[in-house]
């Protein structure tokens, strides 16, 4: 099975760094060590199941330690940690006959890539007497909220707001730990951010968290 | 001139500093004369903050935790791997 590599220095197209000689890199425990949180949290939000992360996380470090004679970059470790663990969350749902779910662009809500949260909120005026209207629909939600939302975007769409936001990689760079070329990357990022918003609302109006026009306000 | 419906599709990667100059230009261009696009982008903004504010680590449970010691301890023995 290929073992993929740090993701910017192959495919940036740039001149391609020598890779260290061994000697040269730190001791693998201190980079797996120095990124390990980082890549549970990763591998949490990639699985959607706390064991599945767990043997992911072992999966990641067992490959990432055979392979890590090909990291160019120590400092880029992180990335290509969250390649590796990609890579071998596809081979491990394979190989439990479950394929990574990849969703046709047919087969999307028409209308999700439309939806406006900004001005849903304008139009439901859930908060008739705020000045910030908006910004108080945003307050309202605690960790465990967004948590919750977040784990309902198709995992497709997920990934890259994630990767992007969250763990603060470029567009480039998620693009690559995901293996889709950018256009592909960008796309799914907005789609994500749909699914987001429109998430945020019906949580809100679901859990009782918003009044909306339909109902009665005392 | 770009539309609204461009405007939004642009909003993030313009916060991100993922747009090309072009791209930026037609943009703020746009922002200049459409004050409802400037308050998505400040929504936008803020909603970025919220989702980004979450952790992206998450502490390692300690049992896991000492399977990856033992496995890093012994990086020539990494037998026991996920089922």
């Amino acid at each position: 099975m290929a073992i993929a590599v740090e993701p910017s220095a192959t495919r940036s197209g740039g001149r391609t760094p020598r890779p260290l000689a061994t000697h040269e890199l730190p001791p693998f425990a201190e980079i797996a060590r120095a990124h390990l949180d980082r890549l549970y949290g990763f591998c949490v939000r990639l699985t959607s199941d706390p064991s599945d992360a767990e043997d992911l996380v072992q999966e990641t470090l067992l490959r990432a330690m055979r392979a890590y004679g090909g990291l160019r970059e120590p400092s880029r470790a992180k990335g290509w940690l969250f390649t590796i663990a990609t890579n071998a969350w596809r081979d491990l749902a394979r190989a439990r006959g479950r394929e990574v779910v990849t969703i046709p662009l047919n087969a999307l809500d028409p209308d999700g890539d439309e939806f406006s949260l900004f001005q849903t909120i304008a139009i439901e005026d859930p908060f008739p007497y705020s000045d910030e209207l908006h910004l108080d629909f945003l307050r309202l939600f605690r960790d465990d909220d967004i948590r919750a939302v977040f784990g309902s975007i198709t995992p497709v769409f997920r990934m890259p707001l994630i990767l992007t936001v969250v763990h603060g990689f470029s567009c480039k760079e998620a693009a690559a730990i995901l293996e889709v070329p950018l256009g592909t990357l960008l796309s799914r990022l907005h789609r994500g951010r749909k699914q987001l918003e429109r998430g945020l609302w019906d949580y809100a109006v679901s859990n009782g968290l918003v009044t909306t026009t339909d109902e009665e306000r005392p | 001139m770009i539309d609204c419906r461009e405007a939004v599709r642009r909003m993030w990667a313009y916060l991100d500093h993922e747009l090309g100059a072009r791209p930026v230009s037609e943009f703020e261009a746009h922002l200049e004369t459409c004050q409802r696009c400037c308050g998505e982008l400040e929504f936008s903004r803020h909603l970025r903050e919220v989702v980004a504010d979450k952790p992206g680590a998450l502490p390692v449970p300690p049992e896991l935790r000492s399977r990856i010691e033992i496995l890093l301890a012994n990086p020539n023995e990494p037998t026991e791997g996920p089922a």
